[in-house]
């Protein structure tokens, strides 16, 4: 019989490994990611799936145990994940970890090579045997196995060293489950981010979670406020951060997290090939990660002054800035941004957008349209400051597309501009000086009017930024040029 | 234990239903008519199946599809889709196509409510014992979400009339399987048009399939090479309509095969609602494809454009852009060409580059304003929110008239030259300075009727880099 600790409650951050550029544990950077979430967790878990720990040889895992707990230094429980596909290999780093010192462990269900639930059984039942804490860990959308209940309390109610669960499947009817069985007998952790507030309501009696490196603050506020009765409070911090979490929950977590923590100022390098930029975490992910991560009352990322050099007059103004933000930007006789948004395929955005001086390329180019062929192919100016015409990529032919191209696009891309000025990004100073063109893409099977105007939004606000700050830059392109894959490069 | 039927062998089509426009009532005459065109080159019919959208279909509707395919059959089988979610149902149309004169019933898999293996049994238990018409059982999980148990199957080979099963799930694993247990005592047929002769070749009966009545003929032969155990030129065949086969399997079914005979001549109207003829599973660009590779089959006629490749001074090329050669020597622009690929991959790109404050600047925030049309210039990406720097533009020279033309130019010609420009970047043939100054065009002009998309790509970053070499290498 498994029996409950009063020190595994409350949010426990999975900490990423922080590698350097060359792929090295970078240990610094370690260091400073535990100080910053230390003062706002109950604990943490080095080396768990966030933690990239299957890419990491034996020896890596338990330097980056090593120095977690050294770091920790006691302030709080260090969980660590010592899961390996094999029982031989996971119950030697077990001991490992129990000989090192750490609190407990956090076991993840055994993978690749699916074992029947007695073979999962027996490998939890080697584990217990180390005599170290165990949480079992349950991740189908890793492992490629799901925990029945039956067995997570077999497990749970048979092995005396088991003191608790993580499950991550996001699936509440198998929490449930778990709560009606072994409910009081050993702790019930959540890992899945976009549900924590309904599992702590629930029942759970905390989180281990991937975006707790981010906002470790705003996951004690749920915890606290769940613990207090306060589930209005609760409720609301869960729907503030959902976006933000659902991006990094299903976009990749471990780079989104990493790239995260870089756009907040804690460089932590990227994750390990094969996870890689621009992948799972793509880069329209990115920019909305960051529009979260500097949304008011999360404010993970800082204003910061940066000069607009337009030649003739300069401007300061302050914008969310990360260390790609350059502090002084110049050449704005045309600057060229991109911005992508979807699924769904039929209402994707794309939008090729031009910025520069009024009476610079840019801005000649649109008094020349408008007195030529404007109305003619369909040219509209939508908003005077700053100027900016809108074009249809594709020919308007119907009647439904002109709605959904002129209403709801051009809906989209005035309010990523009027946000823009608010932001700063487009300071109230330039807007009698630059002019925008917005090619804008909109598929002529698309329906959805909302998501129409919601990517349009999306791909024109992060097409202004890219353009502004110059992105991607040249190092990303040279990164990425070999595994791009572009979606019409292919035939069906 | 059935007894084999001597006629179920060969080439079915499962026949769409023609509708008319905007009313959606059933086309009889339309059905007619592709009856006539599939007849010569099949061995009987399949009525209101899935492609046939029989869930949309009322029950006196079926059974007029299965009066008039008897009509039309000139004595050959016709096979009535008898598909419904409850027994009750099914078993009514199964009455209904005995009396409209069919020779057997294909009875889908019960659907939407799931029932469970038991149930599954009772429903085709009690349609075969309740009809005296030889049934056909008809595995097809991906709109039934499941699939027919093997176990089942078994079961309902002891019954006499229980003659065949179409397989439409595409796993061979499953086909092969029914085949070890029961292809001794029931015909399996094939039902996906993407393993046919894989299927054959393991020993199916017969095919019933969508693509049957756009290409029957092809298959018909398909049919006979396996048959004299010629598979190296059955293999030649299947290949040869390998990608329309995988449309109509995966982008689009029924739909799809309405926009094929439509372009074939025969037009059979619109899906029934909430289908939609273009624009739902089936999207523009797939239709596009779809045309191209009638052509290829014959099916429809080419049409040939004429147009050529840009000749004369390289200086001279750029007058779309009102880049004239004294504008050129004015503002120090650099400019390459390139040619490469044989035949309709040959590729010719011819580039510019220059200053973001020169015309060449103008001349790329003008292309944005839209002013070729046909010719819509897009920036130059890796992927979707991968831009290549310096800035360039991507302008087809031909007009691009259909989007599967368009792809051509925005998918492999897009990305391979946007990967040529990111090479030079990395091997410092474009300057730092340049990333930031200037800006770039390249037209393309891309043989209108390109089909090969790995070779374009192969053709177009050949072309690139020579343009690239020739513009920077100074």
């Amino acid at each position: 019989m498994g029996y409950k600790t009063e020190w595994l409650k409350g949010i426990f951050p999975a900490l990423v490994t922080p590698f350097t550029s060359k792929g090295e544990f970078d240990e610094g950077a370690y260091r400073e990611l535990i100080r910053f979430v230390l003062p706002h967790v109950n604990g943490v878990v080095p080396c768990g799936t966030t933690g990239e720990f299957s890419y990491m040889t034996l020896e890596e895992r338990k330097q980056v145990i090593e120095v977690c707990l050294d770091e920790v230094s006691g302030r709080v429980p260090v969980v660590a994940g010592t899961g390996c596909p094999s029982t031989r290999e996971t119950v030697a780093l077990t001991e490992w970890a129990r000989d090192a010192g750490v609190t407990g462990a956090l076991v993840v269900a055994p993978y690749y090579l699916k074992p029947t639930f007695n073979e999962v059984y027996d490998h939890f039942r080697a584990v217990n045997k180390v005599g170290l804490p165990i949480i079992l860990y349950n991740i189908p959308q890793c492992a490629g196995t799901h925990f029945k209940w039956w067995t997570a309390e077999g497990m749970l109610l048979d092995l005396d060293n088991v003191i608790g669960i993580k499950d991550s499947s996001g699936d509440l009817p198998f929490l449930d489950a778990l709560f009606e069985k072994v409910k009081g007998k050993v702790s019930i952790f959540v890992g899945h981010d976009e549900v924590v507030q309904p599992a702590l309501a629930a029942g759970a009696d905390g989180a281990i979670l991937a975006s707790a490196n981010l906002i470790p603050d705003i996951w004690q506020r749920v915890y606290r406020a769940t613990l207090e009765g306060d589930l209005e409070t609760a409720q609301y911090w869960q729907q503030r951060v959902q976006k933000l979490v659902r991006i990094v929950v299903r976009c990749g977590s471990t780079q989104a997290v990493k790239e995260g923590l870089r756009m907040m100022g804690l460089p932590v390098g990227d994750s390990r090939h094969p996870i890689m930029p621009g992948g799972a975490f793509r880069r329209e992910d990115r920019e909305e990660l960051r529009l979260q991560l500097e949304s008011a009352g999360v404010d993970k990322i800082k204003k910061a002054p940066v000069t607009y050099d337009l030649g003739e007059k300069q401007v300061e103004t302050e914008v969310f800035a990360t260390p790609q933000t350059p502090r002084t930007i110049s050449g704005f006789a045309l600057k060229v941004g991109e911005g992508f948004a979807g699924p769904p395929f039929q209402e994707l955005a794309h939008v090729d957008l031009l910025l520069g001086l009024k009476d610079g390329p840019v801005g000649r180019a649109i008094e020349r349209a408008m007195a030529g062929w404007g109305e003619e192919r369909g040219l509209r100016i939508i908003n005077e400051r700053p100027r900016t015409l809108l074009v249809p990529t594709v020919t308007i032919r119907t009647a439904k597309q002109r709605r959904l191209f002129y209403e709801h696009a051009a809906e989209g891309v005035n309010l990523a501009v009027r946000l823009s000025v608010e932001d700063g990004f487009l300071p109230e100073a330039i807007l009698d000086d630059v002019v925008l063109i917005v090619n804008a893409f909109v598929h002529p099977a698309a329906s959805i009017a909302k998501r129409v105007e919601f990517n349009n939004y999306k791909a024109t606000r992060h097409a202004i930024r890219k353009a502004l700050e110059g992105r991607p830059t040249v190092e990303e392109l040279i990164n990425e040029k070999a595994a791009a894959r572009h979606p019409f490069r292919y035939a069906p | 234990m059935p007894i084999k039927l001597p006629w179920l062998t060969g080439i079915f089509p499962a026949l769409v239903t023609p509708f008319v426009r905007k009313t959606e009532e059933v086309d009889e005459e339309a059905y007619r008519r592709l009856i006539r065109h599939v007849l010569p080159h099949v061995d009987g019919l399949v009525t209101s199946g899935t492609t046939g959208e029989f869930p949309y279909l009322t029950r006196k509707e079926q059974q007029r599809l299965v009066v008039i395919a008897v009509d039309e059959a000139g004595g050959k089988p016709v096979i009535a889709g008898c598909g419904a979610s409850s027994t009750q149902e099914a078993l009514a149309l199964a009455r209904d196509a005995k009396e409209a004169g069919a020779s057997a019933a294909l009875i889908v898999t019960p659907y939407f409510l799931h029932p469970s293996d038991k149930g599954v049994y009772q429903h085709f238990y009690d349609i075969a014992t309740g009809v005296d018409l030889p049934i056909i059982l008809y595995n097809i999980p991906q709109v039934v979400d499941r699939y027919l148990p093997r176990t089942v199957v078994e079961d309902l080979t002891d019954l006499p009339n229980v003659v065949g099963l179409k397989d439409s799930s595409g796993n061979l694993t499953y086909t092969m399987e029914l085949l070890e247990y029961v292809g001794d005592r029931i015909d399996i047929f094939i039902g996906h048009d993407e393993v046919v002769l894989p299927a054959l070749a393991g020993g199916v009966s017969g095919m019933i399939l969508a693509s049957a009545q756009v290409y029957p003929e092809v298959w018909q032969e398909v049919f006979r090479l396996v048959g004299e155990g010629r598979l190296e030129e059955a293999r030649a065949l299947q290949r040869s309509v390998q990608k329309l086969s995988r449309i109509f399997c995966r982008y689009g079914g029924g739909v799809a095969v309405k926009a094929a005979l439509r372009m074939m001549g025969l037009d059979v109207g619109p899906p029934r609602k909430p289908l939609k003829g273009v624009g739902g599973a089936l999207i523009h660009e797939t239709r596009a494809e779809i045309r191209l590779e009638l052509e290829k089959l014959g099916k429809i006629p080419v049409e040939e454009t004429p147009f050529e490749y840009p000749s004369g001074p390289l200086t001279e090329r750029f007058g779309d852009l009102e880049i004239t050669p004294e504008v050129i020597a004015a503002h120090h622009m650099r400019i390459g060409s390139g040619v490469a690929g044989e035949g309709l991959n040959k590729v010719q790109i011819d580039l510019i580059a220059g200053g973001k404050e020169t015309p060449l600047g103008e001349a790329y925030a003008l292309q944005l304003t839209y002013p070729l049309h046909g010719r819509e210039a897009l920036t130059t990406i890796l992927e979707p929110a991968l831009t290549v720097r310096p800035a360039t533009l991507l302008l087809p020279t031909l007009p691009q008239k259909n989007l599967r033309q368009a792809n051509m130019i925005y998918g492999p010609t897009q990305s391979a030259l946007a990967r040529a420009i990111v090479d030079a970047l990395e091997e410092g043939l474009i300057p730092p300075t340049a990333v930031d100054d200037e800006v770039m065009v390249a037209l393309a002009t891309v043989h209108p009727r390109a089909l090969d998309r790995h070779a374009l790509y192969q053709s177009v970053y050949a072309a690139a880099t020579q343009a690239l070499t020739q513009a920077f290498a100074r």
